[in-house]
């Protein structure tokens, strides 16, 4: 499984509160899948430009598909779900952090989105670069730069089907009992 | 093995479990809030089954926005309490009832030594102080833990924080838990355990202990957790009467790291300035700093010990004319103890505001939320930027005495001289 995209470069320390602010969090109606998902999808980031952490533009800028590089620590904080799924809902199709904290990177991967964490992989990406990510194989690509980096995923062996089954959610509802 | 391993390997019905490997393991207990109970039933109906695994393990709570502040909200919870009725959820907890989740679970004895607790809340780590595995989850992730009763986790290596010696009044457990995550950073701990010993830990209450476990989150880790003793078991017996196994660390645990403390060596009273819980500097370093509001609550430091503490401070005072000061018992529990102590009174007659038991002023969730450039002095255990409303707000960090000290002066003060 391979996935392309654009390069956002994040620093470090991004929390679930600067992702997802909690004055969101009990809205979107969970009865209509789409209008949660545009509820989801505009609340993030809401405070972004009184942020370092976050390139100015992002939000104006960002696209289907394109991948998030961060420094370390990316998702610290709250177990809120609404601060992956801003993410997923606004188009990036993949997080990879110098290190990532455990809930962020359990609910980035539980939406089909893959969250890789590897120490030193941001000083190797900038913002506007291309990026692919190969999954079974465990190699990032910098297209521009040509280099090539092998991560090791700390994840159950059926991780990768559910991300190509589009999620936990999906995944489960594909098993046979 | 230690403590956390021996639980997972127990949980995963194998003999040794290593760090950084995946297990599989059977949950014990898995509790839901406001804040994302509603999202976690709607994923729930998505999985096609129509019964959680056992609906004697699921605990429910309402604690963030209630008594409910708007439609929203309400119809949040009147979604929650319907499925708790179909369900047949006995363990559920309404307005007037419980209080905040964290401290509900271990008060009403719902959290026993050697089990695994997950709920959708970072802060589920606090009911590691039980001597059990705890953990918080997302939404997704809790409906399938509702259809399996099961849950994947990788095995957090284990950080000892070692504390010996004795805390002097008015140092709290707060204060060593803020020098502790300054010492390890907010990602010193990522996918690790924090496992509290020590003779300061022996000496410790339970209420204190949670202060630990609680903020454990705030290091990265996975969980908190502290080895039962007698003060758990006599806490237990009141509280339950549901059998468990307590485990322990073997006398040959590896563990990733040991950091050692001193109590003596904490002098004066800290605060973690904007906007990192790990910016931690001493009380004499921000002395004097305005405040518009004093916080003291939230699932770190509502409990009756944080409280007594603050009424000590205030009994026969009044706090500063212009600054809100708030504060929220952690449970109804804790209110009605600090009733009988007229602890509520003292606040109330010193000119603070008393809360329902709730989150409050913790986060941006209902009450207490700050406007631009304010400051607030709070017990909480977060101080992101805009984490309790207005991003330009500014949140500083401190245990109980402090603020209420702050509380008096409407800026930030050192609480030694009351004592
Ligand atoms: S008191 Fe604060 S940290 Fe604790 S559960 Fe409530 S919002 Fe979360």
């Amino acid at each position: 499984m391979e996935l392309k995209g654009r390069v956002w470069k994040f620093g470090k320390d991004v929390d679930t509160d600067e992702l997802f602010a909690g004055r969101f969090m009990m809205g979107g109606d969970e009865t209509s899948r789409s209008q949660y998902q545009e509820f989801i999808a505009k609340s993030g980031l809401s405070d972004v430009a009184h942020r370092e952490n976050v390139p100015g533009d992002f939000l104006a800028r960002v696209a289907k598909g394109d991948i998030i590089v961060a420094e370390e620590n990316f998702g610290i904080g709250s177990s809120r779900q609404q601060a992956a799924e801003t993410l997923k809902f606004k188009g990036v199709q993949a997080v990879v952090a110098d290190s990532i904290h455990r809930i962020f990177f359990r609910n980035f991967w539980n939406l089909g989105c893959p969250a890789i964490d590897l120490p030193g992989i941001s000083a190797e990406f900038e913002t506007g670069q291309e990026i692919v990510i190969d999954l079974r194989q465990a190699i990032i690509k910098n297209l521009i730069t040509g280099k090539e980096f092998e991560f090791r995923l700390i994840i159950p062996a059926w991780f990768i089907d559910m991300v190509e089954a589009g999620g936990l959610i999906p995944y489960h509802r594909s098993l046979k009992s | 093995m230690t403590l956390v391993e021996k639980i997972l390997a127990k949980k995963a019905g194998k003999k040794v479990v290593r760090p950084d490997k995946i297990v599989e393991v059977s949950v014990d207990r898995a509790m839901i809030h406001d804040a994302l109970g509603a999202h976690t039933i709607a994923r729930f109906g998505e999985l096609g089954v129509k019964k959680v695994w056992d609906a004697a393990r699921v605990i429910v709570v309402l604690d963030h926005y209630v008594p409910n502040k708007d439609i929203d909200t309400a119809k949040k919870c009147l979604n929650i309490k319907k499925f708790v009725l179909e369900q047949g959820i006995e363990n559920y907890y309404e307005v007037g009832k419980g209080g905040i989740a964290h401290q509900v679970l271990v008060e009403k004895g719902h959290v026993l030594p050697g089990t695994i607790l997950v709920a959708v809340d970072s802060h589920t780590t606090t009911s590691g102080v039980m001597g059990a595995f705890a953990t918080g989850i997302g939404v997704d992730e809790m409906a399938v833990v509702f259809k399996t009763g099961r849950l994947w986790e990788r095995v957090p290596g284990t950080i000892r924080i070692n504390v010996e010696g004795k805390l002097k009044p008015p140092i709290m457990s707060k204060d060593l838990m803020l020098l502790i995550l300054k010492r390890l950073g907010v990602s010193g701990a990522l996918f690790k355990s924090l496992q509290y010993t020590g003779s300061t830990i022996s000496q410790m209450s339970i209420e204190g202990r949670m202060t630990l476990t609680n903020m454990a989150i705030e290091s990265g880790a996975t969980n908190g957790i502290i080895e039962p003793d007698q003060k758990t078991l006599d806490f237990l017996k009141a509280r339950t009467s549901q059998p468990f196994e307590v485990v322990q660390s073997d006398p040959d645990a590896e563990y990733a790291e040991t950091l050692e403390f001193r109590a003596e060596d904490i002098k004066e009273p800290v605060v973690a300035v904007p906007s990192k819980p790990s910016n931690v500097v001493g009380v004499t370093e921000v002395e004097g700093t305005r405040i518009d509001q004093a916080f003291i609550g939230s699932c770190t430091n509502g409990r009756l010990e944080d409280l007594r503490i603050a009424a000590k401070i205030l009994k026969g005072r009044k706090v500063d004319k212009f600054t809100k000061v708030i504060i929220i018992p952690a449970s109804q529990e804790v209110l009605k103890a600090a009733l009988a102590e007229e602890l509520i009174a003292t606040f109330v007659e010193a000119g603070a505001v008393v809360g329902p038991p709730t989150c409050g002023p913790c986060m941006e969730a209902h009450m207490g939320i700050l406007g631009p450039d304010e400051v607030c002095l709070s017990t909480a255990n977060r101080n992101f930027q805009g984490r309790v409303g207005d991003v330009t707000a500014k949140i500083y960090l401190a245990s109980p005495a402090t603020v209420a000290a702050s509380a008096l002066k409407g800026k930030i003060s050192d609480p030694r001289e009351f004592f």
